[in-house]
């Protein structure tokens, strides 16, 4: 943490005390005083109306009287037949306070030895105790989280936002806990102890914050039977492991906060000096046409890319600083910057979330996000053969597809780096405001899906979790991408013959210094495949009957297959998307093969 | 699913022992505690009866006038000559107070008597421990650093011991210096300034209060006629903010050797994870190399370090 923050944090907790100190005095000290003048009474009346008795004897009395109560003794039952208050029960419950720090002191060791043997026993009793409330919270932890994600996944098959459900959840979580061990248990004291209900909540949350002033006792009238203190004291228990995971969420939070914050201040410097470049560059190739029109299989493409990628990255393929040497082949250049963000923002969500979030990260793979940046370098290469690509894409996806995309999708496949270069192609018309009002529109696309996508960074169930700060990755790499695909375009247009469409203006902003990695030249083959074969799986799918699941009768591959099979939750997106699809009138055209052979 | 059910096995052993440990301090505490306990109960009917022979006070009125007395002395309000000047909720006592709630020690010495009192206690414990700890977790993090991470790593550059003997030799001298400067000196000047305590008792207040424990039968600054009171007051507070930031450094050291010599994870606990990923340097400073790679990888964060795209050659 840093210095300024440490220090304001202490200047704060000061502030709180003297706050708290002039509060309490308010509130106390007419008390105080009623009291003791009413005490002051009493004896005056006790000594007038027994005037037998002195003053001296009388403060001599009440010295050892006193001195016997603090001692722990019950004075006021003086019966003869002495029942002490260091029975096994009591003493267990006192064993309990000691080890909890709570310290209650309405029982205490008198003796020497009491208190060297209380001394020797709280220094082993403390951290084990530590340690058993660390394993019970862990496990009470766990189990509440997966309540929570089981209803979760119940509210978002039902569409409900993420925010919302994430919010829902938290709040949920917070209010059981509440209800099974504060709630209860007052009631059950103000029965059982005949306190009113503040006292009992006062109690309450005195104990389990372990302060334990010792005012209320809970069991401290005999009564009650020995089996009461046990009760208490495993209730005690519990709800120390409720409060410790509480403040450990509490705390999760906040780092994934300060961290969200850091990564974002990182990104948005890198983008803005980037950008910056990029307006430099832009002023040279803007006019270069865009003439070709694909349509979408390019989700289908992307998603081939996707496992592609992710079994090259398996496969130790993190070496991308080793693709440097490809750079004039293509015109791109290591993309390095884009890698690292994302992968940052991955592995941060896969460490922030603690256990279950690193489960989930492995589920997804740690290639995808890593995957982030390499994949743009296949599409890049396909379209360097030849094949640019839609603009018309860009208009047919209107924008509410990106944005619902964006939100139900929580595998953190960056379709907005596919989605929201097209869109903004789709907005700009001419070419200098064009790269400024494209930035700001996929800016404020970004900004706005991320605000609603952010909500609190509950690490429970953290797909829908890692949606945002994937987000915030993807924010910058789409941004990047924008700059990217448009960079293609003067340079495979200056291969190739020249395209009819050159007129339409294009913004083209030549990316300065984030491009994608040049792709392995297995890519390119795989990505013309990819792409045919997903244009005509994607058209089938236009054509067929939205809600029915695509049946393996136009795409004979079987990858294909298996990742239809994993992403059903993409059928709403399909429905909105297919609603503004038209079917695919341009189907692609083939590659140049000699620009492949290259 | 065999580590799962072997964390659970751990669990239920560990708890099993714990309630074993806790039933032996039972049985030890009520060996040791209840023959004095019966002495004391003795003497105070003889006080009580001979007071009642020697007067013409009969035993119900003495027993309401005690059980009076008594409530107020468990407030604080004490009826003895020379306490009824001092108030328990001048600001110094009641930032005492606060600073006893917040901290969770609660000796219970002063409560709050109203019903608004109460009511208030509970908002203000439910803030202000969560902050505390979150003020106290900063301090250690950050203390952390100086303490434990400098030191050992110039132990291993200079001196180029293996990390497990480093960590292990400097968790002990920490260990000795706090017990030395948070427990024997305070104490020593405790039982100096408190005359009806001992040293034990003055080492057992220490204890106590920095275990945030705070059983209540020690509680300084609270003699009648006491001098400096307020200025007392505030010092032992600042003393207790320190040693409790202390404590925690010491447990945070434990833990992180603990981690280092491998029986968190034999206990299959949880480990140090969150100074992994904020601090920058592990307990033992990385070699040179990873060093390098450190900012190796760094680098790429930099836009500056790329090529930037007019040196393509078309």
């Amino acid at each position: 943490m840093r210095c300024p923050t440490l220090l304001a944090l202490l200047a704060g907790v000061m502030l709180y005390l003297v706050i708290g100190a002039l509060v309490f005095r308010t509130l106390e000290s007419p008390k105080e005083s009623k009291e003791h003048e009413k005490l002051l009474h009493t004896t005056r009346d006790f000594l007038q109306n027994h005037s037998c008795v002195t003053a001296q004897n009388l403060s001599d009395l009440i010295k050892s009287v006193v001195k016997a109560v603090e001692a722990g003794l019950d004075v006021k039952h003086s019966s003869t037949n002495f029942t002490s208050r260091w029975d096994l029960a009591s003493a267990f419950f006192f064993c309990g306070t000691i080890i909890t720090t709570i310290g209650f002191g309405n029982l205490s060791p008198r003796t020497k030895w009491g208190q060297l043997f209380c001394v020797c026993y709280a220094l082993v009793g403390i951290p084990m105790f530590g340690f058993l409330l660390a394993g019970v919270g862990d496990h009470m932890g766990t189990g509440l989280r997966k309540a929570v994600w089981k209803m979760e996944t119940l509210f978002l098959k039902q569409r409900v936002s993420p925010t919302y459900v994430r919010v829902m959840s938290a709040v949920l979580s917070i209010l059981i806990g509440c209800l099974i061990f504060l709630a209860v248990p007052t009631l059950v004291f103000k029965e059982v102890e005949d306190w009113s209900f503040l006292e009992a909540l006062y109690f309450v949350v005195i104990t389990l914050t372990t302060v334990g002033f010792g005012d209320y006792v809970a069991g401290s009238n005999r009564k009650d039977g020995d089996l009461f203190k046990p009760l208490v004291w495993l209730w005690i228990v519990f709800g120390l492991a409720y409060f410790a995971s509480i403040l450990t969420m509490i705390g999760n939070w906040l780092r994934v906060l300060s961290k969200k914050t850091r990564a974002e201040m990182e990104e948005l410097r890198a983008h803005a000096t980037d950008w910056t470049q990029n307006i430099q560059n832009m002023s040279m190739d803007f006019r270069i046409p865009n003439p070709l029109d694909l349509n979408d299989p390019f989700l289908l493409q992307r998603r081939r890319w996707k496992r592609s990628t992710r079994r090259r990255v398996r496969r130790g393929a993190l070496g991308h600083r080793g693709r440097q040497g490809v750079i004039g082949e293509n015109g791109h250049l290591p993309n390095r910057w884009v890698t690292h963000t994302s992968s940052m923002t991955r592995l941060e969500v896969v460490r922030l979330g603690g256990g279950e979030v690193r489960t989930e990260g492995a589920r997804l793979g740690p290639g995808v996000g890593l995957g982030v940046g390499l994949r743009p370098d296949c599409r890049v290469s396909a379209r360097s053969e030849g094949r640019s690509l839609g603009r018309t894409v860009a208009r047919s996806l209107s924008m509410p597809a990106a944005r619902s995309m964006m939100e139900l999708d929580y595998d953190p496949d960056p379709i907005a780096t596919m989605m929201m270069p097209w869109e903004s192609g789709s907005v700009s018309e001419s070419p200098e405001s064009d790269s400024r009002s494209v930035v700001s529109s996929s800016d404020s696309h970004t900004s706005e899906v991320c605000t609603a996508g952010q909500g609190i960074p509950f690490a429970s169930f953290d797909p829908s979790g890692g949606l945002c700060t994937e987000q915030r990755g993807r924010q910058g790499v789409s941004r990047l991408v924008y700059f990217t695909e448009d960079v293609r375009f003067p340079v495979p247009l200056q291969q190739l013959p020249k395209s009819p469409n050159s007129t339409k203006p294009i913004p083209m902003s030549p990316i300065s210094s984030v491009t994608p990695l040049p792709p392995p030249p297995g890519c390119k083959m795989l990505d013309f495949f990819g792409e045919n074969l997903a244009y005509i799986d994607e058209s089938s799918d236009a054509l067929s009957d939205r809600n029915q699941p695509v049946e393996g009768g136009v795409s004979p591959l079987p990858r294909i297959h298996r990742m239809r099979r994993q992403l059903p939750h993409r059928s709403p997106l399909r429905e909105r998307r297919d609603s503004d699809l038209q079917p695919p009138s341009n189907p692609p055209t083939p590659p140049p093969l000699s620009h492949l052979r290259d | 699913m065999s580590s799962g059910y072997k964390s659970w096995i751990l669990l239920t052993g560990f708890i099993l022992f714990y309630v074993a440990y806790l039933l032996l301090g039972a049985l030890v505490f009520s060996t040791i505690e209840r023959p004095v306990e019966d002495k004391l109960k003795r003497d105070i009917q003889v006080l009580k009866e001979e007071f009642l022979n020697q007067s013409c006070v009969n035993a119900t009125s003495l027993e309401n006038f005690l059980e009076r007395v008594l409530q107020a002395n468990k407030y604080g309000v004490s009826i003895l000559p020379n306490s009824s000047a001092s108030s328990n909720w001048d600001l110094a006592s009641s930032l005492f107070f606060a600073n006893t709630l917040v901290t969770t020690v609660g000796y219970g010495h002063t409560t709050p008597l109203s019903d608004t009192g109460k009511a208030f206690s509970i908002f203000y414990a439910l803030l202000g421990v969560p902050f505390t700890m979150l003020v106290l977790t900063a301090c250690v993090q950050r203390l952390m650093h100086l303490v434990t991470y400098g030191p050992i790593g110039m132990c291993r550059q200079r001196i180029g011991l293996d990390p497990l003997a480093a960590t292990a030799i400097h968790f002990a001298i920490l260990l000795l210096l706090v017990v030395l400067g948070f427990f024997v000196v305070p104490a020593v000047v405790f039982s100096h300034i408190e005359d009806t305590w001992s040293f034990l008792d003055a080492i057992y207040f220490c204890f106590i209060t920095l275990c945030t424990i705070g059983l209540g039968d020690y509680v300084p600054g609270e003699k009648p006629g006491q001098k400096f009171r307020s200025l007392y007051k505030i010092s032992v507070m600042v003393y207790l903010f320190v040693g409790l930031m202390m404590m925690y450094l010491v447990l945070r050291a434990f833990h992180r050797m603990a981690d280092l010599h491998g029986l968190t994870s034999f206990f299959q606990l949880p480990h140090c994870d969150e100074d992994i990923e904020e601090d920058k340097e592990p307990i033992i400073e990385a070699g040179p190399e990873d060093q390098h790679e450190a900012e190796a990888s760094a680098k790429p964060l930099d836009p500056a370090s790329q090529t930037s795209y007019n040196t393509i050659n078309r």
